[in-house]
């Protein structure tokens, strides 16, 4: 009989535990898919990539693919992931891009070179989320561009081939590449002012969630134009509340559950085998 | 030459094709026969159009020797046009690099003109290869060595395959005449156009970090010089031997026309490219073979098949065409074709304000 209580007394803890440990987790890092969370920060040190605010602005890892497009060797891309963080002032928004690329292709001024680039997308309007490719006619984006050759765009675009830079870009972006080999990586820092500038550019005040996609090409691999390692399209999170389903909450709830059913079922197996001995 | 031009219908006004959407079609005749190799067309398009920073190394116009690598080296093997004549799939092509187009060279002016020094004046190291580099060297041995001299602009095709490479629609090939242009606002210097040309005539400026390239000197053809009068392309106007005629394809009464479409002894240049060039060529003729005696036999100095490599099949008919009517005229018989091939008189050398009523 004393086995038999102590047989119990452990299902029971253990039972405890894992229930704890099933709702407990997700809590901690509950965060809905495609959801790239942004600090609210009062201090902007922020410009350089290298800035010291960056240490405490959290950080998603966003994969990527080649973007389906009719240039040639567009499967041909080189960059898999990159690692996006964003942060928001009461003025500005800085969005840090870093991935990694063995090689520093600053330069356009050979007939066969290419340089690095990377780009943000955003919808121009954010009440609607337009194509991933460089949005369409009538659902445009914004695109942050940054190359090492040209320096920093600011892109209007209303479908693939239509890409037209703004006369007066409002986008600043400060690049550094560091490490060498397979980690050396480049880091490139965005940021606009939150109101919109001027017509057809998005309002980044907005108080719903923002739509946000990446876009990255290795020059030295003649990556260029839509021969590029695109992310699918994200979100920040401006309107407070969890939005679009919590994939993870959900799992780790039926989880829970299941684990705990499972338990009770077992332990009473077990008592009620004992009990008939 | 007759083949894509014939089985395409032609527009309401002409049996002669021109591209949808174009109304009329500006082109070229070059009578090889008649090039001497001096490279005026170069230099007057040269100093034109590319003496800027970043086209240092372009020649829009450039003259090369056949058989030889020509300019950009080896750019008949680099790729480009088109799969097949329907025009739906290009072939993948390859942009060449600095040293197949030729580096400027650095000479050694600064140490003869301020140093002093007894040295002979030449590049200073990295002359291995440039434009020209295999001028007039050609192929065959003595005494049977043959070569003859290719001028090259943009060929101002009828399916583009530039065009159809730039996936921003930077180039276009514009409604009134067909010549094929970039658009400088448009383009981002993908450089789609250059690897997607296959002769390779469309060209990255370094400095701007656009693409540029021939634009059939539209500016002279539409008057817009001092006087306000017309003038043919630079690179025709200046050649001594005057050996290019200048008009439009679908002007049936212009020795274009008459060359191209009626005597077919106009020929376009690598047929197999399949994007139809609107710049043709007189193929050229060269005496027979000599014995080591050094009498002439009858076999051909430019062997048959390469002129086919260059031109066609088209080829074959077109040299028998002008042998024919060469025959005739000596014989004192009238011949039209050796007459538009002689023609020095300007008015119908270039014909380009036949349509201005239009």
């Amino acid at each position: 009989m004393t086995d038999h209580r102590r047989t119990l007394t452990l299902t029971a803890v253990l039972a405890g535990l894992i229930v704890v440990s099933t709702v407990a987790a997700p809590m901690v890092s509950a965060r809905p898919a495609h959801e790239i969370p942004v600090s609210e920060v009062s201090t902007a040190d922020l410009a350089e990539p290298n800035a010291d605010g960056w240490e405490e602005v959290p950080a998603s890892d966003v994969p990527l693919s080649s973007a389906p497009s009719s240039v040639p060797n567009a499967d041909d891309t080189s960059v898999e992931t990159v690692d996006v963080q964003a942060a928001r002032t009461d003025e500005r928004l800085y969005v840090r891009l870093e991935w990694h690329d063995a090689t520093r292709d600053m330069n356009a001024n050979a007939t066969r070179e290419f340089a690095d680039a990377a780009a943000v997308q955003f919808p121009t309007n954010t009440s609607s989320r337009p194509p991933i490719a460089m949005g369409g006619p009538d659902n445009q984006v914004n695109v942050w561009y940054w190359s090492g050759s040209t320096g920093t765009q600011e892109l209007l675009a209303g479908g693939a081939g239509s890409t037209t830079p703004f006369q007066n870009p409002t986008v600043q972006a400060n690049a550094s590449h560091s490490g060498t080999g397979g980690n050396a990586t480049w880091t490139v820092v965005y940021s606009r002012q939150l109101d919109a500038p001027s017509e057809n550019r998005t309002d980044l005040r907005t108080d719903g969630d923002l739509d946000v996609a990446f876009a990255v090409w290795n020059g030295s691999n003649g990556e260029r134009s839509g021969q590029k390692a695109v992310s699918e399209w994200h979100y920040y999170p401006f309107s407070g509340g969890p939005q679009g389903p919590p994939y993870e909450t959900l799992l780790w709830t039926v989880a829970g559950i299941a684990i705990v059913a499972v338990v009770g079922v077992t332990s009473f197996g077990i008592y009620r085998t004992r009990g008939a001995e | 030459m007759s083949t894509d031009q014939q089985d395409e219908q032609g527009d309401e006004d002409t049996l002669v094709n021109v591209a949808d959407g174009v109304d009329h079609q500006v082109a070229m005749v070059m009578d090889l026969n008649k090039c001497i190799g001096c490279q005026t067309c170069t230099i007057a398009c040269k100093s034109l159009w590319t003496e800027d920073g970043g086209s240092e190394y372009m020649y829009w116009n450039n003259v090369e020797t056949k058989p030889g690598e020509g300019y950009p080296r080896g750019w008949e093997d680099s790729g480009g046009g088109w799969e097949s004549s329907e025009h739906s799939d290009r072939s993948p092509g390859e942009i060449p690099d600095e040293e197949d187009y030729g580096r400027a060279w650095e000479f050694n002016h600064s140490e003869i003109m301020y140093e002093g020094s007894d040295e002979p004046l030449r590049p200073r190291e990295g002359a291995e290869w440039g434009p020209n580099w295999d001028e007039d060297q050609g192929a065959g041995e003595y005494p049977n060595s043959y070569y003859f001299y290719l001028p090259r602009i943009c060929n101002h095709c009828t399916h583009p395959s530039c065009v159809e490479a730039c996936p921003r629609s930077a180039l276009y090939k514009r409604q009134e005449d067909g010549i094929v242009l970039v658009d400088q606002e448009r383009c981002r210097g993908y450089r789609y156009c250059v690897e997607g040309c296959p002769y390779k005539k469309v060209y990255y400026n370094t400095v701007s970090k656009k693409s540029e390239k021939c634009i059939f000197c539209y500016p002279r053809i539409e008057g817009e010089g001092p006087d306000g009068e017309t003038f043919a392309p630079a690179c025709a106007e200046e050649c001594p031997p005057q050996l290019r005629l200048v008009g439009f394809l679908d002007d049936e009464e212009g020795p274009i026309h008459k060359l191209v479409n009626e005597y077919e002894v106009a020929l376009p240049l690598h047929p197999e490219f399949r994007t139809q060039p609107n710049v043709y060529y007189i193929p050229p003729f060269a005496p027979g073979q000599h014995t080591e005696d050094g009498e002439t036999v009858d076999i051909d100095r430019i062997p048959r098949q390469y002129l086919r490599d260059l031109f066609g099949d088209g080829v074959d008919q077109a040299l028998d065409t002008i042998e024919r009517e060469r025959q005739r005229a000596r014989q004192g018989e009238d011949s039209e074709l050796m007459e538009l091939l002689q023609d020095k008189n300007p008015a119908k050398q270039y014909r380009l304000e036949v349509f201005e009523d239009d």
